[in-house]
């Protein structure tokens, strides 16, 4: 029984599973949830990828998070220092498979928006911005995008603002590029020949009513929709041990 | 080589009103906050700003109203949220926002640094961020005349003024950073002048034990300033790690509309203490 599997847990562990072995990734700022799954997926599944972290560490020994993502102690043990911005040349070649990206709005095509809501000279929200976004979805193989509160105001049919492009907002030869998404209530990616997201997996406790109700478009279901694989013990006490201050849970609040 | 050693005071007098400024570090780690400090009390108006992901640097000088223009590709507070002064000002229209991303503000850094005009990135098509950046005209489409490759073509970044903090120096402008380096070796060749402060001095004959550890050579600085812990509350690898505690009564001061109280006890105050 996995009665009690808190969701940042089961999150963490979805964004893992999507990183393979010899995969090589990299998270971005303000990421605790991007930095655990890395951590978990090289501690089970993928012990041969390249962990490439924000701070600049390359393949550090993570044994605790802190309320940033760039702090240094997150290089702890790294075998190399790599610049974003040499990360980022990665990116260009091809050679970055995974990239976790947050986002304030997503849409039914996977657009994301973390720009602003309202006029964009003088916007009525502004939003911290994109920092990669732009740059990474279009170039990157495959980008995760992970959201914690899932509701209607959250998944719109069309996000104000074009941050980071799904894929109505591609070029054909980016299209193949693999968006996935990660919400408190399920796994979703674009699989179908419409390229419109669908619910891949549902969150133990949530039902896909629930999910499609809090969601602002006509969510789809794919047909082979399952429960989220759920995290073992080992798992779950790493995820304790790294973040024993809680820091996963500052953006459900 | 000559000395470049100077006080504070004297440094933040090199940034003039208006001008394009950036600063070294990332979020929260090694940017020059004292030096930030030091421009709040001199009063500098309309400053341009321009960084990757800039965090409470920016947001103070927002705050205090020193600035009048910001282009990054994001300005937060990590974990803790948006940026307070940032976001205010922006939905009042009290500063302008440009946003941008952090690989073509880079490579608009590195365009500078290299002596280019612009400098290519992939990426970007299909994002209204492209749309608004060629509205200000820093980034357009081009093909590549070799392949024919659709590319965005990045217009060079100079800034007026670079200001690194870093963990060591000589009196003449030999440049030690530890740790992560962020864009600090490119800003540094990209601005106009260079400002770098410094948690300790150290003699040349030391610099000249391990060139290979002199990040930034002298010759493209113009001031050192000796300023122990000039990166609080944010981090300085190797000498201290960010005061979270300190982030977070900002952030409180900011919500509770109690800024300027901030503003006296942590920037105004520490000038007369």
């Amino acid at each position: 029984m996995n009665a009690k599997i808190e969701t940042p847990d089961l999150m963490i562990y979805a964004m893992a599973l999507e990183i393979e072995n010899f995969n090589t990734v990299l998270h971005g700022v303000s990421s605790p949830l991007p930095v655990l799954a890395m951590s978990v997926a090289r501690k089970t599944h993928a012990p041969d990828m390249a962990y490439i972290s924000g701070a600049e560490g390359v393949d550090p020994e993570i044994d605790r998070i802190y309320p940033s993502s760039f702090d240094a102690r997150l290089n702890r043990n790294a075998v190399a220092y790599f610049g974003l911005h040499e990360a980022f040349d990665l990116a260009q070649r091809g050679e970055l498979d995974v990239m976790f990206l947050g986002a304030a709005q997503v849409d039914c095509n996977g657009n994301t928006n973390l720009s602003l809501i309202g006029d964009v000279e003088r916007p009525k929200v502004q939003l911290p911005g994109g920092a990669a976004s732009a740059f990474l979805m279009p170039i990157t193989p495959k980008v995760v995008i992970w959201v914690t509160r899932h509701s209607n105001r959250v998944f719109v049919e069309e996000v104000d603002f074009v941050t980071g492009q799904g894929y109505n907002h591609r070029s054909e030869e980016c299209k193949v590029n693999e968006i996935v998404v990660i919400s408190n209530l399920a796994v979703m990616n674009f699989k179908n020949p419409e390229r419109a997201m669908q619910i891949q997996y549902y969150h133990p406790g949530h039902t896909i009513e629930e999910i499609k109700e809090n969601t602002g478009f006509d969510l789809k279901v794919a047909p082979d929709a399952s429960e989220t694989p759920t995290p073992t013990q080992d798992v779950l006490d790493l995820i304790a041990e790294i973040d024993r201050d809680g820091i996963r849970l500052s953006e459900f609040h | 080589m000559k000395k470049v050693l100077t006080s504070l005071e004297e440094a933040a007098r090199l940034v003039q009103d208006e001008d394009l400024v950036t600063f070294g570090g990332a979020t929260f780690h090694r940017a020059p906050m004292e030096f930030v400090r030091e421009l709040v009390r001199q009063g500098k108006k309309e400053l341009n700003l321009i960084d990757r992901e800039p965090a409470m640097d920016f947001d103070l000088l927002i705050g205090a109203g020193c600035v009048a223009k910001v282009r990054t590709g994001m300005l937060a507070f990590e974990v803790f949220g948006m940026a307070p002064n940032f976001r205010k000002k922006s939905e009042k229209g009290e500063i302008v926002t440009k946003e941008g991303a952090c690989q073509p503000i880079i490579a608009g850094f590195r365009a500078a640094a290299m002596g280019l005009p612009s400098l290519p990135v992939k990426g970007m098509l299909g994002s209204d961020l492209l749309t608004i950046s060629e509205v200000v005209g820093s980034q357009t489409e081009i093909k590549d005349p070799f392949t024919g490759e659709t590319l965005i073509a990045v217009r060079a970044i100079e800034p007026d003024i670079a200001v690194i903090h870093a963990q060591k120096a000589d009196e003449y402008g030999n440049i030690r950073i530890e740790g992560p380096f962020y864009e600090d070796v490119i800003k540094a060749k990209a601005a106009k002048k260079v400002v770098v402060t410094v948690e300790e001095l150290i003699s040349n004959r030391d610099i000249r034990k391990m060139p290979e550890a002199t990040t930034i050579p002298h010759f493209i600085v113009d001031a050192v300033v000796e300023t122990p812990k000039g990166a609080y509350p944010c981090s300085c690898f190797n000498y201290y790690d960010a005061d979270y505690d300190h982030i977070k009564a900002y952030l409180k001061a900011a919500a509770q509309d109690q800024f300027e109280q901030y503003l006296d006890n942590n920037v105004y105050r520490r000038a007369s203490a």
